[in-house]
């Protein structure tokens, strides 16, 4: 014993503890939420409700999505969602039939809506993360922060890293020869459009156009079709399924672009909100855009 | 006679600022010769099919909803009634939510959704006042104006709570009110429809002076009451009704107008009736003007303009209706 | 009689839903220059006959006959050409000056969209003239005492040119003073204009000296009619109003003072 002992017991312990460091270092998860709270897990989560759509496809796509047991009414993507539990609205959502799934995680949007329902889940001992996934940088920045929580954080890397790559590689493709000036329009009665703070207003701009109301410094407001027909766009993108009633109305005929028909229609969850499909839709927009706009 | 020189010119003024200020950025003389058909092609678009007809039909709105509320003052003999009280305002903004949810065609499904649903309100509101198979018994009529109205408000709040669809929230930013569907062609059906009520009023102004008696004055006084009343309350609810399906719900004008004008031209309704009209569409087309402007290029509903100018009007009207 | 110029014959009405006939079988006839009085308790059908008097309502037996013509026959506007009626009730919903408000009376005559003509406004002054409220034209009705506004209703009345004037309850509310100036201002009207003159009134003993006959109601029937000193006995009045009255003659017309009630021991006045 004495020397040897000693020195084989100090090295075991010494082995058990660096072990133990580093599967906390890559097991326990803690990290800075988008509303700026810190939000430390013992152990991976392994029961997640995810409160917004975007959120549950960047856990599927970190491979976290097994973990999913609740999710929104509004959630479509990926296909699979349709079997995990609806529990209703993502903003000021339902408490109880979050907690009804028995989370050990929540994900939420991170608004001011939901900072009543944060609490109430923190009271009990739920932890909360709040996500804003508003733009394309947030994507990566969020797939990070749920790879940390999840214990998926080496997948959740590669995914956010390729999709850092697509983003560099779309900002390498040559803008069109000439800037389109394009009208992004939610609704015709009364006109709504979009504007500057909002994910699709960044997709027409990686695409090589204006939007027209990038003045507006707020995800939509509403405006007379004066204004709509003094800016002139050279392309209205619409979001329906089939041609808009509108473009038959009288008053929508002082615009050119609707005269000529110059519609993009797009359809499909990849637009409704930032996710790892965004280089998808921008190549659809971009499609979309060079059609109409010879 | 220069208090109706003073309606004239207050009512040309506001129609030559609303042809004249806009969000666009196009100074006065810039609009005026657009409308002229001189100077810029935009300019003279934007002037001549967007603002020229849309400030008109904004005066003509805004001339039926206090003409209507005028006279179902008189004839519920209350001065708080305004056009809304026939109970329509729920019926209308729930066909036009019908109408999108049901993905109706047509660029005037909503519009036209929206008149029938007015109308099936005011049927139901109508049914409800009729008393033992008697006549319109003008307290029932308003009770059941606000019952059948706050109805309708349920049911949309209910749709606007549980619907996901975001058209469906949309639709209800249409019943706040604005102008935006304004047109040449719009302009034209709204005017050959409305002059047939507005004109049955016009001529029902004797009778209206008289039922501000009391229903048994009147008839002794040689009006046929029960007539009168049902024609009246016909002619209000297809007014209204027409002015909801174009332009969805603006208040106050109904309710204010009326009584601004008998402050300074009497309770005639010879008089009243035209000065309500003219007052009416200057403010509407004034408010419509203000809520293009005030934050462009953002866009305001009128109905949001008209409550912040009527609640301070309405204000000092009680204060004077008091002392 | 042809110089009747409103007659009521065998007339009966049963308001929808009620058991007993409101009015059941009156016979009433008026001339011009002669005051009607219609008086009767509570609920014996003195509004009711007003109002099938004046065509408001219309008879399920007999006729109403109005300057010889059957009132089915005439319009509502030609009627009140010729029936002036102030009302039991009238609660103006917006304020009006006393000028306005006897212009309304002149709406009969007046085309639909019409300004007033001279002949309207000369009626108008004319009847603000005749019933004493000349000075009050420009005041608003909601400042006028209960007497003042009264004869304000009675110019507007006035103002219709009516051949018949007709008053429901015109005293109730009022006190001395103004009841006695109404009835002498109506007496006056019927006696020197040649109106015929029609008024339901409570108030007996007022009526007996004002009208020329008087029709006591009881029950929906004409208890009796005729001039007040042969109609208004003893017997029939408390019969009628089912309370022991004594009944004594001034100036020619019987006033009745009713008794009070018998005390317990026995004694009465």
């Amino acid at each position: 014993m004495g020397f040897y002992l000693r020195q084989s017991l100090l090295g075991i312990v010494a082995a058990v503890v660096v072990a133990c460091g580093e599967r906390s270092a890559v097991v326990t998860g803690e990290v800075v939420d988008d509303l700026g709270r810190r939000v430390t897990l013992s152990a991976p989560a392994r029961r997640v409700v995810s409160l917004s759509p975007a959120i549950t496809e960047l856990l599927f796509a970190i491979g976290a999505g097994d973990l999913v047991v609740g999710r929104t009414q509004f959630d479509k993507y990926p296909p699979g969602v349709a079997e995990i539990a609806d529990v209703g609205d993502g903003l000021d959502p339902n408490i109880e039939r979050v907690v009804a799934r028995r989370p050990d995680l929540v994900a939420l949007y991170a608004s001011n809506a939901n900072e009543r329902a944060m609490r109430r889940l923190t009271d009990m001992g739920i932890a909360t993360v709040s996500i804003r996934l508003d733009s394309l940088t947030s994507v990566a920045r969020g797939a990070r922060m749920l790879g940390r929580l999840t214990g998926t954080a080496r997948r959740a890397d590669s995914v956010a890293r390729a999709f850092e790559a697509e983003r560099d590689s779309a900002l390498r493709v040559p803008p069109p020869a000439s800037t389109r000036r394009v009208l992004i329009l939610a609704w015709d009665n009364p006109p709504i459009i979009i504007g500057a703070r909002s994910f699709l207003s960044e997709l027409v701009r990686l695409s090589g156009g204006e939007n027209v109301f990038g003045d507006v410094d707020a995800p939509s407001a509403t405006v007379a079709v004066e204004t709509i027909a003094e800016r002139n766009p050279d392309a209205i993108v619409f979001f329906a399924e089939d041609a808009p009633t509108f473009a038959q109305r009288p008053e929508w005929q002082t615009i050119p672009a609707v005269r000529m028909r110059r519609f993009v229609f797009l359809e499909g969850s990849e637009f409704e909100y930032p996710s790892p499909r965004a280089f998808r839709a921008l190549e659809r927009l971009r499609a979309g855009l060079a059609e109409v706009v010879r | 006679m220069t208090r109706w020189a003073a309606l004239f010119a207050l009512a040309a003024a506001a129609l030559v600022a609303g042809v004249a200020l806009g969000p666009a950025d196009m100074s006065w003389s810039e609009s005026l010769a657009g409308l002229l058909g001189r100077g810029d092609e935009t300019a003279v678009t934007i002037v001549r099919e967007l603002r020229a007809p849309r400030v008109l039909l904004a005066f003509l709105v805004g001339g039926c909803l206090a003409v209507t509320g005028a006279a179902l003052q008189a004839l519920v003999r209350n001065p708080l009634a305004d056009p809304y009280l026939l109970g329509l305002s729920g019926g209308a903004g729930v066909g036009a939510v019908l109408a999108i949810a049901l993905h109706l065609g047509g660029a005037w499904a909503v519009p036209a959704a929206a008149f029938v649903g007015a109308l099936v309100a005011i049927g139901l509101v109508y049914r409800l006042a009729l008393v033992a198979g008697a006549g319109i018994d003008p307290r029932v009529l308003l009770l059941a104006g606000v019952v059948v109205s706050a109805f309708g408000g349920a049911i949309l709040g209910a749709i606007f709570s549980l619907s996901s669809a975001a058209e469906l929230r949309n639709a209800m930013l249409w019943l706040l009110g604005g102008f935006d569907a304004a047109s040449w062609r719009v302009l034209a059906m709204f005017t050959s429809y409305a002059a047939i009520p507005v004109a049955y009023l016009y001529y029902t102004s004797r009778p209206l002076d008289l039922l501000s008696l009391g229903e048994e004055p009147a008839q002794f006084l040689g009006i046929d009451v029960e007539r009168v009343k049902r024609r009246l309350y016909v002619a209000a609810s297809l007014l209204t009704a027409a002015c909801v399906a174009v332009s969805g719900i603006i208040g106050f004008v109904g309710l204010v107008i009326p009584h601004a004008v008998r402050m300074v031209l009497g309770h005639t309704h010879r008089t009243l009736l035209p000065a309500a009209f003219l007052l009416g569409g200057t403010l509407l087309a004034a408010a419509d003007a203000v809520a293009r402007t005030a934050f462009a290029p953002r866009e305001l509903p009128v109905g949001v303009v008209t409550a912040l100018v009527g609640v301070p009007v309405f204000a000092m009207l009680l204060r004077r209706w008091t002392t | 009689m042809d110089d009747m110029i409103l007659e009521g014959s065998e007339i009966r009405y049963r308001y929808p839903g009620a058991d007993l006939e409101a009015v059941a079988g009156v016979s009433l006839s008026v001339r011009p220059g002669e005051m009607v009085g219609i008086v009767g308790p509570n609920g014996s059908g003195k509004t009711t006959l007003l109002r099938l008097l004046v065509g408001i309502l219309r008879p399920q037996h007999g006729d109403v006959t109005v300057a010889g013509k059957a009132i089915g026959e005439w319009k509502r506007r030609e009627l009140a050409r010729l029936i002036g009626v102030v009302a039991q009730r009238e609660e103006p919903a917006f304020p009006l000056t006393v000028r306005q408000a006897v212009l309304l009376g002149r709406y009969p005559h007046m085309g639909a969209l019409a300004a007033p003509g001279q002949r309207d406004l000369a009626a108008v002054q004319s009847a603000l003239e005749r019933c004493d409220v000349a000075q009050l034209s420009d005041r608003w009705l909601a400042t006028l005492s209960g007497g003042e506004w009264q004869r304000v209703r009675v110019a507007r009345a006035l103002a219709q040119a009516p051949r018949v004037l007709m008053l429901d309850e015109p005293t109730a509310s009022l006190d001395v003073r103004h009841e006695m100036e109404v009835f002498e201002l109506v007496s006056d009207l019927v006696h020197r204009d040649r109106l015929a003159g029609v008024v339901v009134t409570h108030h007996v003993n007022l009526a007996a000296r004002f009208v020329d006959r008087i029709v006591v109601m009881e029950d929906g029937r004409a208890g009796a009619v005729g001039p007040p000193a042969e109609v208004l006995t003893r017997d029939l009045l408390e019969r009628v109003f089912g309370w022991p009255v004594e009944v004594g003659m001034w100036q020619g017309v019987p006033q009745f003072v009713p008794l009070r009630s018998v005390k317990p021991s026995g004694e009465s006045e």
